[in-house]
């Protein structure tokens, strides 16, 4: 944008466009948020059982490796030389005992120490390295690691509180629900680009009255609806969300009414799709949690799934998903994991249309960041709600983003 | 060793099928189908990985049905067009089945935007005759895309 002030309009209930378009601000967001005292989603452990297991995944903008090594341990390495700056990996997945760098072969071990540096000692008495060039200090950046139950989680700050105090006692209750420790199957991957700022597929989960209005398949056959019992929660900084909800009847009421995307009528040829069964404690049948700030950790009905959020300038993102169950499902359960799965992803029956309509929305805002969108839906507060028709967790949402920018 | 006959007859097929959908005849989509089917566009790493996870699973004539529904009528999003490009038709028969790998890139043009690559692969089928005519027992589209641009709205 050029050079225009960067103000934000009073209150809690305006959120202004440039947020989503300005490259300045997203310079700041990798800095302040993705760089900063945050834990970052990195995958799952089951991607990498073994030792010398690694997955290539991304930080903000950065290529990170994580690597399972001889001690069963995983630690994450920035994916870039030491020597002269080559991407050292450039597989998504694979398995290896050492990285070394095929431009000077400079090799490192699973924990990033510089391993050894070719004709250090110098060929025939010539070159080589100086006396004093240091093994230790020529490694690998390496980022400090939390693993909870399953997940992998990385920061690049000293700075990031412990991962527990970090989320907060109410998230990690739901994070500890589904990955309840566990041995987790890893069901595969898929992977989209959608050309929409990175934080509105945050508040694309946040806000929860949009399936009712935009998916009609969720409507219809009430996996997910404003007239569901539902909760919203959040954490003390507002930028963690918890949405729950129970799954309601096909059935015309005083909510179903007012969406036009409602069909009564509707049935399923085949009705396996939506054969679900209860395997959780409680009744919720959808818990859609965003961890700021670049994780969806989902249960819709027996879909598992992680999406994780990589930014790509303010104007794109990429969202990696991973579909998972755990060691202990027969192979019924599985098949029923893998059918439902055709609600998610990028051909999902649902998340078509959140692809289709966030794409939109950049479209719609991108030469007017000077404008401001309207959260007012549930009031002006940033309380937790007990029902869905609300956008409260945007107003929490931002309320906690301004504090971490200093806007 | 198949013969010529056959092999025109299979290519036809795969081309019928490509253009039915690259035309907007989505009702005609599950009809390619035998009733006992398999339908899953899975992404190359879990086909190589022996990961299950389809990007689109349909393992019934009724959930052909119910995703014709939903790409035809329930889900949104804004028009365009598409177009299969076909590689030649790879066929070999066993008993009564016959297997046949074709290439396939499909070009992606959005109301108003620069046509793009919306994925490249190759589809593995299965095919069997029923009451005289080709069908898919089963259809794997392995797609080599790492980053599928947006969303797939229809079938591929």
């Amino acid at each position: 944008m050029s050079g225009a002030p960067l103000n934000w309009p009073d209150g809690n209930d305006r959120v202004p466009y440039w947020v989503y378009t300005d490259q300045g601000n997203y310079e700041r967001e990798l800095e302040k948020i993705f760089y900063g005292p945050v834990w970052n989603y990195a995958g799952l452990e089951c991607e990498i059982p073994n030792a010398g297991d690694f997955k290539g995944t991304q930080i903000g903008e950065q290529s990170v490796i994580v690597v399972r090594d001889d001690e069963g341990n995983i630690n994450a390495l920035v994916n870039r030389c030491a020597h002269r700056g080559v991407k050292l990996c450039e597989q998504d997945k694979g398995s290896f005992h050492e990285i070394i760098c095929p431009y000077h072969q400079w090799a490192y071990d699973l924990k990033g120490n510089l391993l050894g540096v070719p004709f250090h000692r110098g060929v025939k008495g010539n070159g080589g390295m100086p006396e004093d060039f240091s093994m230790k200090e020529n490694g690998l950046d390496i980022l400090r690691v939390h693993v909870r139950n399953g997940g992998i989680f990385v920061t690049m700050s000293d700075e990031a509180p412990p991962f527990e105090a970090y989320m907060g006692e109410r998230i990690l209750g739901y994070y500890d629900r589904e990955l309840d420790g566990r041995a987790l199957r890893l069901l595969g991957h898929s992977r989209q680009r959608i050309g929409a700022n990175w934080k509105l597929m945050l508040e694309n989960i946040k806000d929860s009255h949009h399936a009712s209005l935009l998916h009609v398949f969720f409507v219809t056959f009430g996996l997910f609806r404003v007239d569901n019992e539902s909760r919203i929660e959040m954490d003390d900084t507002g930028l963690h969300t918890a949405l729950s909800s129970i799954r309601g009847k096909q059935e015309l009421n005083d909510g179903t009414a007012q969406m036009r995307s409602f069909d009564s009528d509707l049935e399923l040829s085949d009705p396996n799709l939506l054969d679900v069964i209860p395997e959780f404690e409680g009744d919720q049948t959808v818990v859609m949690q965003t961890i700021w700030p670049n994780v969806i950790l989902q249960q819709q009905s027996n879909t598992l799934a992680t999406r994780q959020i990589v930014p790509k300038g303010p104007n794109a993102f990429e969202l990696h998903w991973t579909f998972f169950g755990y060691e202990t499902d027969d192979e019924k359960m599985t098949e029923r994991r893998l059918r439902q799965a055709n609600l998610m992803g990028p051909a999902g029956l649902v998340s078509i249309d959140d692809g289709q309509i966030l794409e939109r929305t950049q479209k719609g805002i991108l030469a007017h960041p000077g404008k401001s969108g309207v959260v007012e839906l549930g009031g002006r507060d940033t309380e937790d709600a007990d029902h869905m028709v609300t956008e409260v967790a945007l107003r929490a949402f931002y309320k906690g983003y301004r504090k971490v920018m200093g806007l | 060793m198949i013969s010529s006959e056959l092999r025109d007859e299979i290519a036809d097929f795969i081309n019928a099928y490509a253009l039915a959908i690259d035309d907007g005849e989505l009702e005609r989509w599950p009809e390619f189908f035998a009733n006992d089917c398999l339908y899953k566009i899975i992404a190359k790493e879990n086909f190589e990985s022996g990961l299950p996870l389809g990007l689109l699973l349909c393992d019934s004539q009724g959930m052909l049905q119910d995703r014709k529904e939903a790409f035809s009528k329930l889900n949104v999003f804004g028009p365009r067009s598409w177009r299969h490009m076909l590689g030649a038709v790879q066929a070999s028969k066993s008993d009564d089945q016959i297997r046949a790998r074709t290439s396939f890139v499909i070009f992606e043009t959005l109301a108003g935007e620069d046509t793009h690559i919306l994925c490249a692969g190759e589809y593995r089928d299965i095919l069997i005759r029923e009451n005289d005519k080709l069908k898919f027992r089963e259809r794997l589209c392995v797609y080599d895309t790492t980053m599928i641009p947006n969303s797939i709205v229809r079938p591929i």
